[in-house]
């Protein structure tokens, strides 16, 4: 036991002593961490945002499908049974002849002239979607236009809605790739920062391994070495999230008020954690990729 | 304590270092290892604490085969046996002490138990009264008796040494030999590669010659020449 914490103790501080020996590389190695850290945040920050803003445009535009006056009732009711159950598909209201003539009238100063010409209710019954994702619209409206024997026509909001999906999906696929990038230079940093550390200490290193050294005694200090580079980096990147947060996020909100911008407690903190396990887990594995390649212990 | 059989080492560039070499050396023997430079006696003392494998034959050391032992294994191996270098080996930014108490930080078993085994490694090398100066502080001599109080503080019964008196002058030479046959009169088996034909043919001790890689002659109390 007390070997153990010996063990421990000698780890830590051989990891400590590297560190600040190395220290220009091991600051470098910690901004460009942060750096990269702060822009995945901010990436992540931009996209919650426009997907909050697609869904609540989606949820103000509906699918209207007019039904054929010759349709069976029942078949339309087991339609609105199965719409309901589809994923991205909030609410699903069914609209008659009746309602559609009375929203008509009431739309256009209750003319009941228009009947009295007529003779007859011109205006089809309807079946009316709001979406909580908005995404499935297209695909959805395609399936019921399909379906002509019990629809004459469906009408879909579609313009806006799809330009919104599709610069989500853009700024996704743009932020994944800057993302991996940025990941792959965070890596590459540290990954470098803990050769020149091995290099430093081969004399050491080789040493302890004549001397009865374990592997891990050997690598346990680089490993902590880069995790702690990464855990720095994450702090400092979480910190100045926080900060940018609580001061642009109001200011941003007063200016666009429109937009749906998390300005909650929890998303930040949640960005924050996460943001720290990403620069932990990044530098752990930057370093145990170095110390696998050049320690060759 | 440490037996070859069949041993045969080929390095990559086609060196045959050992060619079907056999030995057994027992336990509190002292026993010099000469030949001509290349001969192979470098690479025979790395095969004993597994700083290299051979491409053929077996090594034991305290009756467990060490070409056939794991990674994992290697460490327990090493804290059995000693090894002194002709460059010393030691780290340059530590002191005469630390550089001793190294060996037990690395494996993790440096207390107040074993600090004592250090004082009593540096008395035995009789640095006490250097143990705070750096190695460049150090003539050769003292260097080299730092790496043997080193190699010996954590009381490894096997002591094995690599021309360790290759860079000393001959006053000096006499004193680390000295110091080696007094850990060998302590109980640990000792076995030295050297060049030193004064030493080998004074001490009249055991004597392994080998050359190109063959085992050429084994002669208690012998010389350096036979």
């Amino acid at each position: 036991m007390t070997a153990k914490l010996n063990v421990l103790r000698y780890v830590l501080g051989a990891a400590m002593l590297g560190l600040w020996r190395n220290r220009t590389m091991t600051l470098g190695a910690v901004v460009t961490t942060a750096v990269m850290l702060v822009t995945l945040a901010a990436f992540l920050a931009i996209n919650d945002t426009l997907n909050e803003m697609v869904t609540a445009l989606g949820r103000k535009s509906n699918l209207i499908a007019y039904v054929r006056d010759d349709a069976r009732p029942s078949r339309v009711t087991e339609i609105m049974q199965d719409l309901e159950q589809r994923p991205g598909v909030g609410e699903v209201v069914f609209v008659t002849k009746e309602d559609a003539l009375r929203i008509f009238q009431e739309r256009f100063f209750d003319q009941r002239d228009v009947i009295d010409i007529l003779q007859a209710n011109p205006l089809p019954a309807s079946v009316e979607l709001r979406m909580d994702d908005p995404a499935v619209l297209p695909a959805l409206a395609d399936e019921l236009r399909g379906m002509t024997g019990v629809f004459e026509s469906v009408a879909v909001p579609l313009d806006v809605v799809e330009r919104l999906v599709s610069i989500s999906n853009v700024s996704r696929a743009a932020g994944t790739a800057m993302i991996v990038a940025l990941t792959a230079v965070a890596l590459f940093v540290i990954a470098n920062t803990i050769r020149i550390a091995v290099y430093a200490r081969r004399q050491e290193i080789e040493i302890m391994k004549l001397v009865g050294a374990t592997d891990w005694f050997v690598r346990g200090p680089f490993i902590i070495e880069g995790a702690f580079i990464g855990l720095v980096g994450a702090t400092l990147a979480a910190v100045a999230l926080v900060v940018m947060y609580l001061q642009v996020a109001p200011t941003i909100t007063r200016i666009i008020s429109f937009l749906p911008i998390a300005t909650d407690v929890s998303f930040v903190r949640n960005l924050a954690v996460f943001i720290v396990l990403v620069g932990l887990v990044v530098g752990s594995i930057g370093s145990y990729v170095s110390v696998r390649r050049y320690l060759a212990v | 304590m440490i037996v070859l059989q069949n041993v045969t080492k080929v390095y990559p560039n086609g060196t045959r270092a050992l060619d079907d070499v056999s030995l057994q050396i027992d336990e509190r023997e002292f026993v010099f290892l000469v030949g001509p430079s290349g001969a192979g006696k470098t690479t025979l003392i790395r095969l004993i604490n597994r700083d290299t494998s051979p491409d053929s034959g077996n090594v034991f050391v305290e009756n467990t085969d060490v070409t056939r032992i794991s990674r994992r294994e290697v460490p327990k191996l090493r804290r059995r046996v000693g090894v002194i270098y002709q460059d010393y080996k030691l780290l340059p930014g530590l002191s005469v002490r630390q550089n001793v108490e190294f060996v037990l930080k690395s494996t993790g078993e440096f207390n107040g138990r074993t600090s004592k085994w250090v004082d009593e490694a540096l008395a035995l090398v009789q640095l006490s009264d250097r143990a705070d100066h750096h190695p460049h502080e150090l003539s050769g001599g003292e260097q080299q008796r730092t790496a043997i109080a080193r190699a010996i503080v954590r009381r490894c019964p096997i002591l094995v040494a690599d021309e360790p008196t290759g860079n000393l002058d001959h006053a000096t030479s006499w004193d680390t030999i000295q110091l080696l046959v007094r850990i060998n009169a302590l109980g640990a088996t000792v076995l030295m590669a050297t060049h030193n034909r004064e030493i080998v043919n004074t001490m009249r001790r055991r004597v392994i010659e080998i050359a190109n890689g063959k085992v050429v002659r084994d002669e208690l109390g012998g010389g350096y020449d036979g």
